[in-house]
């Protein structure tokens, strides 16, 4: 990978030998929010997905004796209706809202990428078709679509994985646009037709050559795509169609502020998820940033 | 241009089926009868149910069923809400208004917004207000539309008291007055804003960055050399060459608008098609549910249509035969 990009590296490049990834991390370690960012999320997520090493609440019981309390003493950020302790329904919400994303994402990655490669690569009818298809998809109203499958497979299919699955199935449209496109340039470079013409198989020269050669694109339309899927799984939990109502997300603790009382009254129920999804979704906006600069052969910071 | 805005739209018609069929196939198979709601739910006899099904034609075979549905779709019947027993189509057009009427002022915001500070962030690069305006922007894109609406309403609506919380007017009004508008106007502020904050900060960026590429260029070089008054350079001659680019961002809106419009007009209660569409889900009103996801499929399809005419309009060079 690094032999291929430093050899279609610009001459300054080469006199630094140094390989663009290289270059690129170098940058990236150098971007101070950036950085903070990449800290925050890691911690986020260790955190959340370690939940239950570090609070023993249990976060199903329903504890009359202890409903609505204010934050302080026992409970560090109170009790929602219910007697559920809030603080450890975020680290669990945590986990459940990371997993979606993370899922989701790392599947629209898989999809757009597989079609958008495919259709770049080959041209000619496979590309027609797969674009038709692309085009098909990007027709419709997510959003919608989300609502009506994620009622359809409800009961059918164990209640994470419904999202997750619906999720992907309908948004790696944008994402197979890219690919393609960035392939379609890639491909017209003589190291490929070098590739081909030694005999090497379609899906050696894509999964070997070009991929690698759109891997910075595909890195920054990641992180993207992750504080996007991240909204989008919080918004549907909010509006009580997401994850199912007995697992905890951010989305689903968010949805309980629909609620005018709730909304009034007990901010502290609400405001913890809406807080930190806000501080998240910010920290993955500056990766992406900080990526993006630092992929950027014109920026030197 | 005419062939090409003729040959997309005869385009759309195979991509308009494939979409009613999709939708047809789903509502199919939601859960429980799709219209069940039709059959008088006192009686209980299986005979009569039975009746009712053969009636209604739900033992036709499936392409049968769809063909029916789809001529009487495209004849404007949309069928009979199961919930609030009316037309569909009426109960469609009683919402639409407040839905149309929030996405204009949502757009009306949002170019107001973008281009004040869009002039003023590109007209002064790198300044003080230049990087206010780009936080700002920043935090437009990054916090979700609906956390804003909860804290805005929690701030604005319950500790101010500035604005309603819920509906599109105050219902004690009478219809028609001055009032009365001045009343839907102060419903449809806060949802419009939090509505147009993305598009928002995504208008003002591009103005931003596209008045500072042109204020490099020969003609702004020209008209200084020729003694043009600053503010009638950044305002005549930038102003009118950047706009053009936005145009073709109208097409987008639509799309962004129809899914912001479910979640906002959910969170604000205001009662447009978005909130009745997530409504129709929760009741299983399915007749209400398959024409909104018609139509909001087909405003898509126009909306994307739009921007890819308006691509070819503003920027000749992109070949669309």
């Amino acid at each position: 990978m690094v032999n291929v990009t430093a050899e279609t590296g610009s001459q300054q490049e080469k006199t630094i030998n140094m390989s663009p990834f290289a270059i690129a991390r170098r940058k990236f370690l150098r971007n101070k929010l950036a950085m903070i960012s990449t800290f925050f999320l890691f911690a986020i997520i260790i955190v959340s997905f370690l939940a239950p090493y570090i609070t023993t609440q249990d976060i199903a019981k329903v504890n009359i004796g202890s409903m609505s309390l204010e934050p302080g003493g026992e409970h560090f950020l109170g009790t929602d209706k219910s007697g559920r302790d809030v603080f450890t329904r975020l680290l669990y919400g945590g986990r459940v809202s990371l997993l979606v994303g993370i899922s989701c994402t790392a599947l629209v990655i898989l999809f757009g990428t597989l079609i958008g490669s495919m259709a770049g690569y080959y041209g000619g009818i496979v590309d027609s078709v797969l674009m038709r298809f692309t085009d098909f998809i990007l027709n419709f109203p997510f959003l919608v679509f989300v609502i009506v499958l994620n009622t359809i497979l409800f009961g059918l299919v164990s209640g994470l994985w419904v999202l997750i699955g619906v999720i992907s199935l309908l948004y790696w449209g944008g994402v197979a646009r890219i690919v393609r496109s960035k392939i379609l340039a890639e491909k017209e470079n003589e190291y490929i037709l070098a590739a081909v013409s030694i005999g090497c198989k379609p899906s050696k020269v894509i999964i070997k050559h070009l991929l690698p050669n759109v891997l910075s694109t595909i890195i920054v339309q990641a992180t993207i795509l992750f504080a996007s899927l991240l909204v989008i799984e919080s918004a549907l939990g909010f509006l009580g169609i997401g994850v199912p109502q007995t697992i905890p997300s951010w989305g689903n603790m968010l949805s309980s502020s629909q609620e005018a009382d709730v909304l009034r009254n007990k901010p502290w129920i609400w405001m913890p998820p809406a807080i930190i999804l806000t501080v998240t979704i910010l920290a993955i906006n500056f990766i992406g940033e900080g990526l993006k600069d630092a992929f950027n052969p014109k920026s030197n910071r | 241009m005419l062939k090409y805005t003729i040959r997309r739209l005869i385009g759309m018609i195979p991509m308009l089926l494939l979409i009613s069929i999709v939708v047809f196939l789903l509502a199919k198979a939601m859960p429980g009868d799709s219209l069940s709601g039709e059959i008088d739910p006192t009686n209980t006899d299986p005979q009569y149910i039975e009746q009712m099904r053969e009636r209604l034609g739900y033992n036709d075979p499936l392409p049968v069923q769809y063909f029916n549905w789809a001529k009487d779709f495209v004849q404007g019947d949309f069928g009979t809400s199961t919930r609030y027993k009316m037309p569909v189509s009426e109960l469609i057009a009683q919402r639409l208004p407040n839905t149309i009427f929030l996405g204009v002022s949502s757009l009306v915001i949002t170019y107001i917004l973008a281009f004040g500070m869009g002039i003023f962030a590109g007209r002064r690069p790198y300044t003080i207000g230049d990087h206010i305006i780009g936080g700002l922007n920043y935090l437009g894109l990054a916090i979700p539309s609906f956390i804003a609406a909860v804290f805005a309403i929690y701030f604005f609506s319950f500790n101010l008291g500035w604005i309603p919380y819920s509906g599109s007017v105050d219902i004690q009004i009478e219809k028609g007055t001055l009032d009365y508008w001045i009343s839907r106007l102060h419903h449809v502020l806060m949802p419009a804003i939090v509505l147009g904050a993305l598009s928002t900060a995504s208008y003002t960026q591009f103005l931003r960055n596209d008045i500072i590429e042109n204020s490099r260029k020969d003609f702004v070089r020209t008209a200084r050399a020729k003694g043009t008054p600053t503010s009638k350079i950044y305002n005549v001659h930038i102003l009118r060459n950047s706009i053009i680019p936005l145009i073709t961002f109208l097409g987008f809106d639509i799309a962004t608008i129809i899914s912001g419009a479910i979640i906002t007009e959910t969170i604000f209660t205001y009662p447009g098609i978005g909130q009745l569409f997530l409504n129709s889900v929760g009741n299983q009103d399915y007749p209400t549910m398959m024409a909104i996801t018609m139509l909001l499929s087909l405003l898509t399809l126009v909306g994307n249509l739009v921007a890819d005419i308006l691509y070819g309009v503003v920027d000749p060079r992109i070949r669309l035969d």
